[in-house]
């Protein structure tokens, strides 16, 4: 396994009060898994509102690389290469 | 000396803070705080300094716990909220139950799927009560139409009794750390056998503190009509115990439908208690009529109150949590509506007013006087 890719996440603005108002966190990861390590070692609060207790993704969020949605790719298994953007958004939702 | 009336509202789009005099003639309104996020649960904490709590229910982002030092002010997330250990396998859906616990500090928490924690510290850490969260039976309950919550913590001394839709009255007598199925005469309409041992759709379970073995109960009513097997089970809604939730009894005799959410227990008279009868089918106000019951006579008889509420036309629904009765000398009540009309009793019910009319639909109502 090569160089660790940085990749850039982008935080919704609702989540952003979880990590000191960051709109973007830079992490080194392989894959999606790899960031959600990382989310949970250094940024618990924002980790907590990504993924339910169980470790998974929350079931009304959606992860894309890019401008893929991860469940078109690999899911948390997406392998990243540096530069790319992580982008957590809620799911479509109306009412 | 206590002398403001503070009511706390859950809605779709967050709590919502009102608060008056006690003469309880205006109410001002505060909110919504934690905007946008369904809040099903709610909980005015008087013990020492009064402190609010709200869940706040997201389903994108998870379960929040929301509390307000500042009388409604303004709201902070606690540091932490339940969640279960990794290694069970479950995550939370909503939080259904707050409630005062032990000492000053400490809350206990009902949760979806049904489980129960308790936090030592004011909802700033948890943990899973394992002893009912953990049940031989636990695995086996059916989630409601409402999905699968605990929603009734009742605590007396080492007493602890819990509701649970669809899972029944569970019992524990040594503070929590265990507990057992008590439905003896709790019917369900949801199987073959209409008094199984657990299983029931228990909506909401009261108790006056002075009178701790005599326990109300809402239950899933409207069977009547049932063919199938096992037969109709008519009357099964709403229930009565006299021996500290062990058996129970029916109490419908006199209301127009034994289908409802809340019960409410009159603060000063065990006798008094109150529900909203619904029709089964739609879950509204029978002939589009609503109405509070109350009897005064420990369920003997029912009366109804209705002066000021609408005559026709009305088909909202009142939900499990959505009705109090605050703890003056002449009580009032209060209940919410799924249409997110907010309606006041004043004289225990006799005169009826609407203080909010077009609220987000309302899930809890919780008043207290500080």
């Amino acid at each position: 396994m090569g160089q660790t890719p940085t990749i850039t996440i982008h935080v919704p603005g609702a989540l952003r009060t979880y990590c000191g108002g960051a709109a973007h966190v830079s992490i080194s990861a392989h894959t999606v898994r790899d960031v959600l390590d990382e989310l949970q070692r250094s940024q618990s609060a924002l980790y907590r509102n990504v993924c339910d207790e169980t470790g998974k993704p929350r079931r009304h969020l959606n992860l894309f690389v890019n401008s893929d949605n991860v469940r078109d790719l690999d899911g948390v298994d997406t392998r990243l290469t540096s530069g790319d953007v992580l982008t957590i958004l809620p799911a479509v939702s109306g009412g | 000396m206590a002398d403001r009336v503070i009511l706390t509202i859950g809605t779709k789009k967050g709590v919502f803070v009102a608060d008056a005099a006690k003469q309880r003639r205006g109410f001002a309104l505060r909110g919504p705080f934690g905007p946008g996020v369904p809040v099903y649960s709610t909980l005015i904490d008087t013990r020492g300094t009064p402190r609010l709590y709200a869940s706040s229910c997201n389903p994108f982002f998870g379960m929040k716990v929301l509390r307000s030092t500042d009388m409604g002010k303004s709201f902070k997330e606690t540091k932490s909220a339940p969640a279960f250990p990794r290694e069970d396998g479950r995550a939370l859906t909503n939080i259904w139950a707050l409630e005062a616990g032990g000492g000053k500090k400490e809350l206990w928490c009902g949760v979806e799927p049904a489980s129960l924690f308790r936090s030592h510290d004011g909802g700033d850490s948890w943990e899973m009560v394992p002893g009912i969260s953990n049940h031989e039976h636990a695995r086996k309950w059916q989630p409601g139409n409402g999905g699968l919550c605990m929603h009734t913590i009742i605590r007396d001394g080492n007493r602890v009794h819990l509701g649970i839709s669809t899972g029944g009255h569970y019992l524990s007598d040594d503070g929590g750390e265990s507990f057992r199925a008590s439905n003896q005469g709790v019917g369900a309409g949801f199987a073959p056998d209409p008094y199984p041992e657990y299983g029931q759709c228990v909506h909401k379970i009261a108790r006056h503190d002075a009178a701790p073995g005599r326990l109300y109960m809402q239950n899933h009513g409207g069977w009547a009509e049932w063919t199938g097997p096992g037969g109709p089970r008519p009357d099964i809604g709403v229930l009565r115990s006299d021996d500290y939730g062990h058996s129970w009894r029916s109490i419908t005799k006199g209301l127009p439908s034994d289908f409802g959410f809340p019960i409410v227990v009159h603060p000063h008279n065990a006798d008094t208690v109150y529900v909203i009868p619904l029709e089964p089918a739609t879950r509204t106000c029978p002939g589009g009529a609503p109405a509070v019951w109350r009897s005064e006579s420990g369920g003997e008889s029912w009366s109804r109150l209705a002066r000021g509420l609408p005559k026709k036309q009305s088909y909202f629904t009142v939900l499990r949590d959505a009705m109090d009765i605050d703890r003056l000398k002449t009580p009032a009540l209060y209940f919410g509506t799924t249409t997110g009309q907010l309606w006041i009793g004043r004289e225990g019910g006799e005169q009826w007013d609407c203080l909010f009319d077009s609220l987000p639909p309302i899930h809890n109502v919780k008043v207290a006087v500080v």
